[in-house]
């Protein structure tokens, strides 16, 4: 594949992640009944365990980078998990706030031991 | 001391009339018919018709914000302007409502003799003047504190005009003359007399006073909104607005009240709800506070806006008053002409069955 050709597909999938995001953090919020961001929440975690399962699963590196930079890269978020924990502070959430990064942390890193454990046993 | 009326659309940020967007299109007409006062503000959570929540504590779910757009002038005025705004408003909620108008030389007004007992007084007046060394706002808002009136918010306008003037909060300035609007609530006798001094603060006092019962105070109960009857013929003639005034730091069951009061009310069905957030201000006994410099938890009172049929309010009272327990400043209004605009299509109409002049107990 040329660099090219890559470039385009990162550009491609890379928006097809942040649209996918948008979405379904919309999908997700409009119902959530608390205060605690589940939306962001489970992008972030999904997004861990499926980037562990194509590591584990030892991907061509081309696909490795379109699917998990490009598309997974995309769709997981840093940024608004911060933004909405400095959010939850503002409003005096403060446990809250350390529960979004405590359970985010500890999710994210089981979904991600969880997610390459699968891939590597495919 | 005017006849004056108030002109208030609720819509969704995004909202375009033709090629721009509402809100500008709204100001420009304000302009163009020059007003004595306009506020564009922009709301920090609530839903619509359509009960989709928007709030800017999600990311996703901070587009299209919902904003309210206010205009006040002479009776004349804004009866002149109302059709141009009902074309141009499509979904979304338009209220008239009336107020007495001050302009100039406030005085010490004459009192319509039904704004003897609570009085709401609003007063207009750009960001940055002063009243001596401090911010007029503030100055006023401490004046109202030390005179024992229930409640004051400094709310800060995105757009609007000052003094006449369109004046728009942009991203590279320091916007020191966008619009800015002081709300309180209290005993009217207190507030006329209270109006000279005011007017000593601003370069240009504009000032409005409506008539609101307050329903409840700091969790103390002071009016309850009679039981339901249902509304004959076509439809109610009049609606209902009830306004939440309570700081950010106060809570129900450990949450921000305005937060569990919108979600509230949208599962329960209510027709809509928005919430702003002031700059400085108090409610009940604690002294006026806003935030402060690098402080994370923020200070700032919160303003909840809810408006409905009468009926359909009573039902939607248990939920108001439930989360008011401890602390909030409760207040009702009557909307004499409205139309509301969703996906089910139009409600109301924007001229009142009879006349502006209306009673209320």
């Amino acid at each position: 594949m040329t660099a090219a050709l890559l470039a385009v597909g990162v550009l491609l999938l890379g928006g097809t992640g942040a649209v996918a995001r948008f979405v379904f953090d919309s999908l997700v919020e409009r119902r959530n009944a608390s205060e605690f961001p589940f939306g962001t929440f489970a992008i972030n975690v999904s997004g861990s365990l499926v980037l562990g399962g194509l590591t584990g699963a030892s991907l061509a590196s081309s696909t490795l980078l379109l699917a998990g930079t490009a598309l997974l890269g995309s769709f997981t978020t840093f940024s608004t998990w911060m933004f909405e924990t400095q959010r939850l502070a503002e409003d005096g959430e403060l446990p809250l706030a350390a529960l979004n990064v405590g359970l985010s942390v500890l999710a994210g890193l089981a979904a991600a031991a969880a997610g390459y454990a699968l891939g590597a046993a495919l | 001391m005017t006849d004056g009326l108030k002109l208030t659309v609720y819509h969704g940020e995004h909202e375009r009339a033709g090629s721009e967007l509402l809100c500008d299109a709204l100001n420009r007409i304000y302009e163009r018919h020059a007003l004595p006062t306009a506020i564009l503000l922009r709301g920090v959570e609530g839903f619509g018709l359509r009960h989709t929540l928007h709030t800017q504590r999600l990311l996703t779910l901070s587009e299209d914000l919902p904003v309210v757009s206010i205009a006040v002038g002479a009776r004349d005025a804004i009866e002149e302007l109302l059709p141009e705004v009902s074309e141009l408003v499509g979904k979304g909620l338009v209220t008239v409502e009336r107020a007495q108008l001050l302009t100039r030389d406030l005085g010490a007004p004459e009192l319509d003799e039904h704004l003897h007992e609570e009085t709401k007084l609003t007063v207009y007046c750009g960001r940055a003047e002063r009243a001596g060394r401090a911010p007029a706002y503030r100055a006023v808002v401490e004046l109202l504190h030390r005179h024992g009136v229930s409640g004051a918010t400094a709310f800060l306008g995105l757009d609007g005009l000052v003094h006449g003037r369109r004046e728009r909060a942009r991203f590279f300035s320091r916007n020191d003359d966008v619009p800015l609007m002081v709300v309180s609530v209290g005993d009217g006798r207190t507030l006329a007399k209270l109006l000279p001094e005011i007017a000593e603060m601003l370069e240009e006092p504009v000032a409005t006073l409506e008539r609101v019962t307050v329903c409840k105070r700091d969790g103390a109960r002071l009016w309850q909104p009679p039981p339901a009857t249902p509304a004959a013929g076509e439809g109610p003639a009049v609606w209902e607005k009830v306004m939440v005034y309570a700081g950010e730091q106060a809570r129900h069951e450990g949450h921000p009240l305005y937060v569990q009061l919108v979600r509230r009310l949208r599962e329960a069905g209510a027709a809509g709800a928005t919430s702003l957030r002031g700059i400085w201000g108090y409610s009940g006994d604690h002294a006026p506070r806003g935030d402060r410099f690098l402080s994370v938890q923020r200070q700032v009172p919160v303003a909840t806006i809810v408006i409905d049929t009468p009926e359909r309010m009573a039902r939607w009272w248990p939920i108001v008053d439930e989360l008011t327990d401890e602390a909030g400043l409760v207040t009702a209004e009557l909307v004499p002409a409205f139309r509301a605009t969703g996906p089910a299509g139009s409600l109301g109409a924007l001229r009142p069955a009879g006349g502006w002049r209306l009673d209320v107990k």
